[in-house]
């Protein structure tokens, strides 16, 4: 043990204050965010700019109450839609005239609405683009609601029946915890769960990269011979494991020292972005528990490839299949458990080793496995553990005194079989 | 009781016998030479007193017990392939190497520094070691090696690389290491080196013992009227004189075989007659390369 101990010590003096470390430890949470929200970002609000909008109004509906329709302003307090009228007639006059205008980049958009608006006439949308779904969803709903409400009152309704009529639904979501409902909706949940299974997702695969890296340096440098001469290879292999896998740690502590710091400082003025992350202490529970479970069936994999090359070249090409292992488990976590989390084949997924780890955590984070359910996915993984380290244990012995061509599969077997 | 004893070891790796029933033993204190070309077994032999390696067959016995993990405190090994992590200081990484003798960092760290000032090494404590040349490295590699003050130092060719100043500076090491008691185990393909630095030998080919036992004793045994001549002149007129059975000729410089009725006296007084000048006659005990050569040629090659 004092050994390992030791082991685990200098893998984390010599990574821990380098330039990498620190630049991953203050990025990563930062990059992940992004990858979620600034697409989804992009699609809601289509930048930061106001839509310049040219309107002909078949109906005279519409026109009289741009200013309460299209109102918005945007978060630099600028308007959403700057909107001016063309006359019908000058329209008819040149039909082309709106199209010519947004090619020469004057407006955006051009909203052309028949005279039959309200007995269902086709309204035109123009622009450069158009998959922009959320600026055409907003658009359609608030011409919608000018029409609705015009319908109501046509069929004699008063305008105050109308607004009692057509007062908004408001609808919160819960969520069925642990026997109680708490109060979050699909739109904190799931940005959660996104952010944290790409947080684990790239951890696993970046820490698993880690070992097969440093194994392969410890080969190629020549020091594991040095190293086997006060120790085994056993020892080694777990100081190695260990080693990185403390490093995982430190920088998950960081970043949750980060998170909760942030929210102290920033208090109610949370920023947009935040709002939507839920961050709970039980999540970041789980989030080691099955950090660790995947760390480490994957790093002992990694750490069997790394003793089988002899070079970083070899590496590349060796560790394909453990990678895969590593990303497949992410893509049907992501599919599959994002979209159905208690479908058969996702619970299924959520016990088996390799895929345990990222499916029963989105599970948690997005429905309400029972709790024996995840005790079993956490037993079943142990065993897994036990197993792979095992089995890699002896792939490494006698790998790391191997040095030339690489190993067939036939001759991999030979060693797992002769350690 | 002996330091080291090795009874009936073998190891075989799919079809290559790489050891082959060997047995030795090694008393407390000695220089012992591990000899033999290239392949012949001798780093799986240190290996597997190490117990890196794991022998199929036989017994490894280190100060009278059995091997246990804990004896690796004793021992010292400097492998063929030397190898250090690049990127880490080099007083941090004799202090580590140390702790994994089972050290304390204190200990470990204080006797880096003395070793480093020994090497004249003092002032580049904090440096990275890839920022040392590679004769630098092999000196740190060697001191990583003695810093623990092992009962057994078991080196795999130490000498290889290293500059005659530094070779010297290291045998003196070694002597001084002997001298306090530690035992050597030294392999190398030079036998030259081996002839000057060790008491007991053991010559390996093929997996197999050729030779083994005290270096003197091994000469008396398989030793030969040998002469090394240097000299200038046409070297031709040696074809003519009968004592010599055969003959290595440089050019400036001859090793003579005699034959076994010849003395080196009789060569001396033939040499007068020619017109050769004579810079050097030395009459010679046979070398444990030629002894080996001998041995090995004499063996039907498996």
């Amino acid at each position: 043990m004092h050994k390992i101990w030791k082991l685990i010590k200098r893998e984390v003096m010599t990574k821990l204050l380098t330039r990498g470390f620190l630049i991953g430890t203050l990025l990563g949470p930062i990059l992940i965010s992004g990858f979620y929200f600034l697409p989804a970002y992009f699609a809601t609000v289509g930048g930061d700019s106001p839509s310049v909008v040219r309107l002909v109004d078949g109906s005279g509906l519409i026109a009289p109450q741009v200013e309460s329709l299209f109102g918005d302003t945007l978060d630099n307090g600028q308007r959403q839609f700057i909107i001016t009228p063309l006359s019908e007639a000058d329209y008819r006059a040149n039909p082309d005239f709106p199209g010519e205008e947004i090619e020469a980049g004057k407006t955006d958009i051009a909203l052309i609405i028949p005279e039959n608006l309200l007995a269902g006439g086709q309204i035109t949308y123009l622009a450069e683009s158009i998959s922009n779904g959320g600026l055409i969803r907003l658009i359609r709903s608030r011409i919608q609601q000018a029409v609705n409400l015009r319908r109501m009152e046509d069929a004699g309704l008063d305008p105050g029946q109308v607004a009692s009529l057509t007062l908004p639904i408001s609808m919160k979501t819960l969520r069925v915890t642990k026997g109680e409902t708490e109060e979050s909706s699909m739109s904190t949940a799931f940005p959660t769960a996104f952010i944290f299974l790409m947080l684990l997702y790239m951890t696993i695969l970046l820490y698993g990269a880690q070992v097969l890296r440093g194994v392969v340096e410890e080969k190629t440098s020549r020091i594991l011979e040095v190293l086997l001469s006060s120790t085994n290879s056993f020892q080694l292999m777990m100081g190695k494991l260990f080693g990185v896998g403390a490093l995982g740690l430190i920088q998950y502590v960081a970043w949750i020292v980060l998170a909760w710091g942030g929210i102290f400082l920033l208090g109610n003025t949370t920023p947009e972005v935040l709002k939507n992350v839920h961050l709970s202490p039980e999540i970041f529970v789980y989030f080691v528990i099955f950090f660790l479970l995947g760390y480490f069936q994957f790093s002992a994999l990694y750490a069997a490839v790394g003793a089988m090359c002899t070079s970083q070249d070899d590496a590349q090409a060796l560790s394909g299949p453990v990678t895969i292992l590593v990303v497949l488990p992410f893509i049907i976590s992501i599919s599959l458990g994002m979209n159905n989390p208690d479908a058969d084949l996702a619970k299924t997924f959520s016990m088996l080793p390799f895929f345990a780890p990222m499916m029963m955590f989105l599970r948690i984070e997005l429905s309400n496995p029972a709790l024996w359910e995840i005790g079993l996915a956490i037993a079943i993984n142990l065993v897994a553990i036990v197993a792979i380290v095992w089995l890699a244990a002896r792939i490494y012995r006698v790998g790391v005194l191997i040095y030339g061509k690489r190993p067939t599969f036939r001759e991999i077997l030979k060693w797992i079989r002769y350690a | 009781m002996p330091a080291l004893s090795l009874q009936h070891i073998s190891k075989v790796y799919e079809n290559l016998r790489a050891v082959d029933d060997i047995s030795f033993e090694i008393e407390e204190g000695r220089m012992f030479g591990l000899l033999g070309p290239n392949g012949a077994g001798k780093t799986t032999t240190m290996r597997m007193i190490m117990n890196i390696i794991i022998p199929d067959q036989g017994k490894i016995e280190l100060f009278g017990e059995p091997f246990t993990e804990g004896h690796k405190r004793q021992i010292g090994y400097l492998p063929e392939e030397r190898g250090l992590y690049p990127k880490m200081k080099i007083l941090d990484h004799l202090t580590f190497l140390g702790e994994m003798k089972g050290m304390s960092g204190r200990a470990a760290r204080d006797n880096a520094r003395e070793w480093l000032a020994r090497f004249d090494l003092a002032d580049r404590a904090n440096r990275l070691v890839n920022e040392l040349s590679k004769g630098l490295q092999q000196k740190i590699q060697f001191i990583g090696t003695i810093l623990h003050r092992p009962r057994l130092l078991i080196l795999d060719e130490p000498f290889s690389g290293l500059d005659p100043v530094n070779v010297k500076f290291l045998k003196d090491i070694l002597l001084e290491m002997r001298r306090e008691g530690c035992t050597i185990i030294l392999s190398t393909h030079l036998m030259e080196q081996a002839e000057k630095l060790c008491e007991q030998i053991c010559l390996f080919n093929r997996g197999k013992i050729v030779l083994e036992g005290d270096l003197g004793e091994i000469r008396r045994r398989h030793g030969h009227n040998r002469v090394l001549l240097s000299y200038n002149g046409n070297g031709d007129q040696l074809a003519n004189l009968s004592m010599i059975a055969e003959k290595n000729d440089y050019g400036n410089y001859v090793e003579i075989h005699l034959h076994d009725n010849a003395t080196p006296e009789d060569l001396f007084r033939a040499l007068a007659q020619t017109d050769l000048t004579i810079s050097r006659f030395e009459a010679s005990e046979t070398s444990l390369n030629d002894i080996f050569i001998e041995l090995v040629e004499g063996l039907p090659h498996a």
